[in-house]
């Protein structure tokens, strides 16, 4: 595959023409996501410490570690949803003061509006960012397409499963076109084979349309088999305690979850996370 | 068929029963019509004084609707301020939800020496029983959406008024239409109460007129009239309810038959 750098355009300007342009190539290095120094407290409690990261441009990176560690906090940031007490974030080279129309969130829950249907849903944020939905509405039907949910493109939300939902969700979320895609436990409402089958579609999408993803996770195995990259984090207040390139050819089956190799990467970040259970006052 | 059956056969069966129990009873026991009239005798009254019953109908359904829909706008835009002010949901909010444990009939006599025997009395009555409960209801609707929807709109910088539109408002249907049936019913029994306490018309007064000169017939036919419109009032918004509120699958008003 060809490969050019840096060759995004901004959420408003995606070319109709090319519904699901997929800018090409693994991760380049760019940083795409940029922290330094983030802090956050919250009413004195201090709920994150100190985390600077890069993310490159096109990575599929898991922040992983246990509930309450404060990984919504940080990815609400990333959205510019929440300012970071001290600290600077940048996304695409800007710094980030609220959020960006080159940022997609997909949350816990699929949050689609019940009285919209599938299509209108996913072009929602069209909507709110006040552009043409016309010109959308082609690549609305592309992304459903992709996720498994063209005839249901007509379908109210209730006449879904949640499996079907979350996709709908992920599609709303690229409609846009972003250049990151911001995930907080996108899986975890589902159940065990549903999760392994959106994880392999979420792989799939993504490796259709590279997105710089950030993939909040606590589950060992799900952080292990999407990512690039798995940053563990450890209890409040959070910090990064490793971080972790995951070197397992793409595109990725649920079969790779048997071998050794993944099994190696699953115990690792095991370990990592237990160690940092340790610390803890 | 099975439609048919669930929606009128089985709903109308017990309401049937209990009138041809009452219409044997009475026959059977020889019950006298100023005591309890059999519902065969209601309903001839209901046929041979259709005129006067709907003459005294008339003023009491205008009322009712005036109040309602006042009370429906008012309680409407009240609701939207205390949404969209925390200083007024500070210190409106609580008066009005300590409000609703008012006995606010009682004031009944009062609005008379304020505003007269006339229609305004019944109306500031009607809305004074029915704008409370509304405008609760669409608060509730309006404040209760959920925080990661709101959270999902702000990612893609949707701005009050986008939100205002696309999201509260069709989330706070289903409350509206809560509170518009709670109000519907208190709009008429705001309007019957004043009636009876001082009015020269309306189906309160003839049930209060048709009580005084004991012809109990007249006085149970005037309640079924007025019955009968509470239940028909109902029904046209359960129905508006069901049109609008597509996306909810039940509504406890003739809710079998749907899958
Ligand atoms: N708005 C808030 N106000 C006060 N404390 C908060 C707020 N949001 C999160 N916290 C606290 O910050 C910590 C991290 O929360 P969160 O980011 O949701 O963790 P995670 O997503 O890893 O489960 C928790 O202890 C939580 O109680
Ligand atoms: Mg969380």
């Amino acid at each position: 595959m060809p490969s050019q750098p840096n060759g995004r355009t901004a959420a408003a300007s995606p070319a109709p023409a090319d519904p699901l342009p997929a800018p090409p190539g693994p991760a380049t290095g760019t940083p795409l996501v940029r922290l330094s120094g983030v802090r956050k407290v919250f009413n004195q409690l201090e709920a994150i410490r100190n985390i600077s990261l890069d993310i490159g441009d096109g990575a599929f990176v898991s922040l992983l570690g246990p509930s309450g560690c404060g990984k919504s906090t940080l990815l609400m940031m990333i959205a510019g949803l929440v300012r970071p007490t001290s600290g600077e974030i940048r996304v695409n080279g800007e710094v980030v003061t609220g959020p960006r129309a080159d940022v997609g969130v997909v949350f816990q829950s699929p949050v689609l509006l019940p009285w919209r249907t599938v299509l209108d849903n996913v072009l929602f944020p069209v909507e709110l960012l006040k552009l043409s939905k016309a010109k959308y509405r082609e690549r609305a039907m592309e992304l459903l397409a992709m996720a498994k949910l063209a005839d249901f493109a007509g379908a109210l939300p209730r006449e879904l499963s949640g499996g079907m939902r979350q996709r709908a969700a992920i599609c709303r979320a690229l409609i846009h076109n972003p250049s990151t895609l911001l995930m907080d436990e996108p899986f975890s409402a589902l159940d065990a084979i549903t999760r392994d089958d959106m994880s392999v579609e979420l792989l799939r999408i993504w490796q259709a349309n590279r997105k710089t993803v950030v993939f909040v996770t606590h589950s060992i195995r799900e952080a292990a088999f999407l990512s690039d990259r798995v940053l563990v984090m450890g209890r409040r207040p959070a910090t990064l305690v490793e971080d972790i390139t995951i070197d397992l050819p793409r595109p990725r089956h649920i079969a790779m979850t048997e071998e050794e190799s993944f099994n190696g990467y699953v115990r690792h970040l095991r370990r990592s996370i237990e160690a940092s259970h340790a610390d803890a006052p | 068929m099975r439609t048919l059956l669930d929606r009128f056969v089985w709903p109308m069966a017990v309401p049937v029963g209990l009138l041809v129990l009452w219409e044997v009873a009475t026959r059977a026991l020889g019950i006298r019509s100023i005591i309890l009239p059999p519902p065969s005798e209601i309903i001839e009254v209901m046929v041979t004084r259709y005129d006067l019953i709907l003459t005294h109908l008339w003023p009491s359904l205008y009322l009712t609707l005036t109040g309602f829909a006042l009370s429906v706008v008012g309680g409407v835009l009240v609701a939207v301020l205390i949404t969209t002010s925390p200083l007024l949901r500070k210190s409106l909010y609580p008066t009005i939800v300590v409000s609703q444990v008012v006995p606010k009939i009682s004031i009944a006599p009062l609005f008379v020496v304020w505003f007269g025997t006339g229609m305004t009395s019944s109306l500031m009555l009607a809305v004074l029983v029915a704008f409370f409960p509304m405008t609760i209801n669409a608060a509730m609707g309006f404040q209760s959406v959920d925080e990661d929807i709101l959270r999902m709109a702000r990612t893609y910088m949707g701005s009050r008024w986008q939100i205002f539109w696309k999201i509260q408002m069709p989330h706070a249907l289903p409350f509206i239409f809560s509170g518009m049936k709670i109000s519907i019913t208190l709009a008429i029994i705001g309007v019957i109460v004043s009636e009876f306490v001082a009015s020269q018309e309306g189906i309160g007064y003839l049930i209060k007129f048709a009580g005084g000169l004991l012809d109990t017939p007249l006085m149970m036919a005037a309640i079924t009239a007025l019955s009968l419109t509470g239940l028909v009032l109902y029904w046209l918004i359960a129905e508006a309810e069901r049109l609008t509120v597509y996306w909810q699958s039940t509504s406890e008003f003739g809710s079998g038959g749907q899958v």
